[in-house]
């Protein structure tokens, strides 16, 4: 039950309480608003996701307790509170109160309380410290309830109830001030594209009028990897693409998406959508970030209203259909390699098979990880989560699953296509003195064309 | 009128009309709720197909998940089809659906039936063991779930208290029986049982939006 | 035949002989479940004792019990247990009529005060005052009253005396009630049965001669060595039970093969009586091996428990309007519930934006 305080708050017998200067905060609040504004507010977001499909996974639950075996979180600490379905407790309780087909009896004999401050708050380190929506639940759940859509629409009660993880509702913020969570503004963008172009001798296309194939970039990648901006301009240009990349709009990032506002995802997400239309893109390239993909590719069309006049692809999609129809040649690159499947582009997003497609066109052995493809384990920085310092020891700890993947399979190179995992593998590494470092399949190819 | 006329009789009755008002209550209930286009272009196309594949899929779990969940599939398998067993092969349960929908098979020799029924009833109570001590299932669980386990595990005992004429008399045995399953009936639409008939949407959203989405689960 | 001579003379004086009487004892012995002993023990006291005075009144019934009990090729066990009592009043066979009939009746109530066995068929009637059953001006209620008073034991015999039975059953225009619910101060055994095997009742005035007492009875008031079994435990087609082989129609392979009929609807499962231990006419044959479903007529209320033909564990009640209403409303609630949740719904989302 949740009421019982040894789950809630369970002892530690372990930790040195002595050198503990100050408790551990476990929630942070963004504004000013008093508790009843927030659940008011929580509510009325809640109140929106409750169609009909939400609807028949929120009664569907039968308790049974899988999905906890599914989850990195659950699977490396043992604790029952990071059960995913757990996860979902207050927004299950706001259904089956508020909009439910027994909502008026569970309201008017108080069946199910009204959802409390308190909880929502005891709640904020469940639903984002501890949940990268990877979507393992969803695999294992033998009902078949999609749990990784019901946190993310959780989320979007927190946010409007001020109940975020201050980092990541900071980064989101920011990218929705300034259009990048890590300030890649469009000034320091085009300072970066200039220096990259003169540095690499690679000819970077800026706003191009008109364009086929509009590129967009994550701000990782632009802070933090900006080779990958010229692996980009190298693939595209020997291509011969009509490519650019545009100051109003290239940042492929959603932050509004991952701390739960739908307005600043919308936001977001319209930038590069009105830029792709400006230019009469056919094509919009999304770079190696995996929630990128879930916010274009899949939730795109919908922010937009209506389908959009352009194709959607991830850039090892892109990279697969240009191999295999020829115009793009590679040689043959290290000898093997591992690939970690980006939880919203492979399990999430379904394109697992285009990377595998490159890389045996690299003629390289690839070593699956066990499990790999749709059954992958999480980096554990999705989500927003590696954004989270508060959460980076549980970060710590599930990306043990992770490393020991990785090392079981002898490959020499480690491979993915998200900036974002390959961050929290830079991290992970660091932490960790590991002796793998994370490589990007898009700068592989572009290390190995044939020109 | 005695207990077994009443069970057999207005029990039955308005046991079975709450059944039907409670599952047609609940479904539109959740049904007609609010729904959104899609507009994203699928990778694929077959949302059906891939609708009915996760359906039945999903019954199984994939490789990776297997060594963790084994003992609570075991057992759950074990009620289920051990249920199934009695309740669609035992000839007067049979007969009783017959009645009801006009439906009917050969049932099977009632020695198959009562070694279901036992094996049911144990693993219905290693499945309550694990629920009562496993911290995430004990974390998970309500009312709801005692109170289901209660209104399934009933009908198995009173079942074999019945076949085997043990602590009371025949027809009254048989009276408890058909009763406790009126109010598994009764109970039936407004608690988790209703995941028999949810299973299919649930797993079927799922099935079409892998399917949509180009992912192969 | 003196009403004085003792059971065995009586019987010597028709030219039964001992050895047949021995037989009948031995028998009765059995039929009790008694051991092989006490059949000596029956003959002897049986042989010693006077003819008992028998009072037998008829009120709703069919003649059915009478029927069984007496329709039989002499010299049966029926036949030799009427011929130790003294009936003296029955009238289904009496030969006096009308004002000599009754009587004979209050003559031998006069004369056997406080001991004779007062036996009942058919159920009473108790609506309008009685109205519906009257002889000679006095209602069945009032004449089984009055001659419950002098009785030392009440015989209900067949279900409608035992249990209401037909008369009884829906809508049951008379108020017809069984015996025990008029005579509440006398013991009443009830050999129930539509009608009762003979040899059961028989059986049970045997004891009552024989040991003064009446028999150890089950719930119902029905003695348990006859009806403590069903007569599904006792069935000699019960292993096609347990093996699930089953008769679908009365003219399938199955019922040609003697196969199980429980599907045809037989109630032999919650039917307690000795039809498949005892049997009929001389342990011929019972309605299960004649190929007929059991139809429960030794149970209360058996003519209100739905179809013969419909098997046990199915519903008695028809009529599947009620569900259909239940899916109406069930529906009709379920799209009110889902229309007041996306009203709120909306109002949210307007509280949301302002």
């Amino acid at each position: 039950m949740s009421t019982d305080i040894d789950a809630v708050h369970p002892l530690d017998t372990s930790g040195a309480r002595l050198s503990i200067k100050k408790p551990v905060q476990r929630f942070d609040r963004q504004g000013d608003l008093s508790d009843r504004e927030r659940t008011e507010a929580a509510m009325r977001a809640f109140m929106h996701e409750f169609g009909a499909v939400t609807a028949t996974y929120l009664e569907s639950c039968i308790h049974c307790g899988m999905c906890a075996e599914a989850c990195q979180y659950y699977v490396q600490t043992g604790d029952p509170r990071y059960t995913p379905v757990h996860k979902l407790e207050p927004f299950k309780q706001a259904y089956k109160r508020e909009a439910g087909p027994f909502a008026l009896f569970y309201r008017m004999f108080n069946l199910k309380p009204r959802v409390s401050a308190d909880e929502l708050q005891n709640w904020q380190e469940l639903l984002y410290d501890s949940c990268t929506m990877c979507g393992r639940c969803t695999l294992i759940c033998p009902m078949g309830i999609d749990i990784a859509r019901l946190v993310g629409q959780a989320r979007h009660g927190m946010f409007q109830a001020g109940l975020v993880p201050h980092e990541l509702w900071a980064v989101a913020e920011r990218a929705e001030r300034e259009g990048s969570p890590l300030g890649a503004t469009p000034a320091v963008f085009k300072d970066r594209i200039a220096w990259l172009s003169d540095e690499h001798g690679v000819e970077i296309p800026v706003d191009r009028d008109q364009a086929d194939v509009l590129v967009s970039m994550s701000s990782i990648e632009i802070m933090k990897y900006p080779q990958a901006i010229v692996a980009t301009a190298k693939v595209l240009n020997a291509l011969n693409e009509k490519w650019t990349i545009r100051l109003d709009g290239y940042e492929a990032t959603n932050f509004g998406m991952l701390s739960g506002n739908v307005q600043w995802q919308k936001d977001l997400s319209m930038k590069l959508i009105n830029a792709a239309v400006k230019c009469g893109a056919k094509l919009l390239i999304l770079p190696e970030c995996g929630h990128a993909y879930g916010a274009m590719r899949w939730d795109g069309a919908n922010v937009y209203g209506k389908p959009l006049p352009f194709e959607v692809l991830h850039i090892s999609e892109y990279l697969a259909r240009s191999i295999a129809g020829g115009r793009l040649r590679v040689k043959k690159a290290a000898a093997s390699v591992t690939f970690h499947d980006p939880c919203q582009i492979s399990r999430r997003g379904g394109a697992t098979q285009a990377p595998r497609d490159v890389l045996a066109a690299l003629g390289v052995e690839l070593r699956e990880m066990v499990p790999s493809r749709m059954g992958s384990w999480c980096c554990g920085g999705g989500g927003g989560v590696v954004t989270i310092h508060r959460a980076d020891d549980l970060r710590y700890r599930v990306f043990e699953i992770k490393m020991k993947q990785v090392d079981d399979t002898g490959a020499e190179m480690l491979v993915m296509s998200c900036s974002n995992c390959r961050q929290t593998f830079d991290d992970g590494q660091a932490h960790f003195k590991w002796d793998k470092t994370a490589h990007s399949l898009l700068e592989l190819v572009a290390d190995n064309l044939v020109q | 009128m005695n207990l077994l006329d009443f069970a057999r009789g207005a029990a039955m009755k308005w046991s079975l009309a709450v059944f039907v008002f409670g599952i047609f209550w609940r479904l539109t209930g959740i049904l007609l709720l609010h729904r959104t286009h899609d507009y994203s272009v699928p990778r694929a196309h077959g949302a059906l197909l891939g609708a009915l594949r996760t359906i039945i899929a999903r019954s199984w779990p994939r490789r990776e998940f297997r060594a963790r969940t084994a003992y609570g599939l075991a057992v759950s398998y074990a009620f289920h089809i051990g249920l199934a067993i009695v309740v669609f092969g035992f000839v007067p349960h049979i007969l009783l659906i017959r009645s009801l929908t006009g439906l009917g098979w050969n049932g099977l020799p009632d020695g198959v039936i009562y070694f279901c029924a036992v094996v049911t009833l144990i693993a219905l109570i290693m499945a309550l063991i694990r629920r009562v001590t496993h911290p995430v299932l004990k974390l998970l669980s309500n009312f709801d779930d005692y109170f289901s386990w209660v209104v399934t595990a009933a009908p198995v005992v009173t079942g074999l208290l019945t076949v085997a004429h043990y602590g009371a008399r025949y027809e009254t045995l048989l009276a408890l029986h058909i009763l406790s399953f009126e109010v598994l009936l009764v109970w039936f639409p407004f608690g988790k049982l209703m995941h028999g008939l949810l299973l299919p949407v649930a797993r079927g959203q799922t099935g079409a939006f892998y399917a949509r989405r180009g992912v192969n689960p | 035949m003196s009403k004085d001579d003792s059971i065995e003379v009586s019987l010597r004086k028709q030219g039964i002989s001992r050895r047949a009487f021995m037989k009948f004892c031995a028998a009765t012995a059995s039929l009790l479940a008694l051991p092989p002993a006490m059949a000596a023990v029956i003959a002897e006291t049986l042989g010693r004792a006077r003819r008992p005075s028998v009072i037998y009144l008829s009120y709703q019934e069919c003649t059915g019990c009478g029927e069984s009990l007496t329709r039989s090729f002499s010299p049966t066990l029926e036949n030799l247990m009427f011929n130790v009592m003294s009936l003296d009043y029955y009238e289904t066979l009496q030969a006096a009529a009308g004002t000599a009939a009754e009587a004979a009746r209050h003559t031998a109530m006069k004369e056997n005060w406080g001991k004779y066995l007062l036996v009942v068929d058919g159920a009473i009637p108790r609506g309008h005052d009685g109205a519906y059953c009257t002889i000679a001006g006095e209602s069945a209620v009032d004449i089984l009253t009055g001659a419950a008073k002098g009785a030392a034991a009440v015989i209900s015999v067949g279900t409608c005396a035992a249990f209401g039975g037909i008369p009884h059953a829906s809508p049951d225009p008379t108020g017809a009630v069984p015996v025990s619910q008029v005579i509440k101060d006398k013991p009443v055994i009830n050999i129930s049965g539509c009608p009762p095997v003979p040899e059961v009742i028989t059986g049970v005035l045997a004891h009552y001669l024989t040991f003064g007492s009446i028999p150890e009875l089950d719930h119902l008031g029905r003695p348990k060595v006859f009806y403590g079994d069903t007569i599904h435990d006792r069935c000699y087609r019960r292993p096609y039970y347990d093996a699930g082989k089953f008769a679908k129609t009365f003219d399938d392979e199955g019922a040609r093969n003697g196969w199980c009929l429980f599907e045809l609807g037989c109630k032999g499962p919650i039917t307690y009586n000795a039809c498949a231990t005892v049997k009929w006419n001389q342990g011929t044959s019972y309605p299960i091996q004649s190929g007929h479903g059991c139809l429960g007529c030794s149970e209360p209320d058996f003519w209100d428990k739905g179809s013969f033909y419909q098997a046990l564990s199915t519903g008695t009640w028809s009529g599947g309007t009620v569900l259909g209403a239940a899916v109406v409303a069930g529906a009709a609630i379920g799209v009110g519930a889902a229309v007041v949740s996306r009203r709120r719904q909306a109002r949210a989302d307007r509280k949301k934006q302002p």
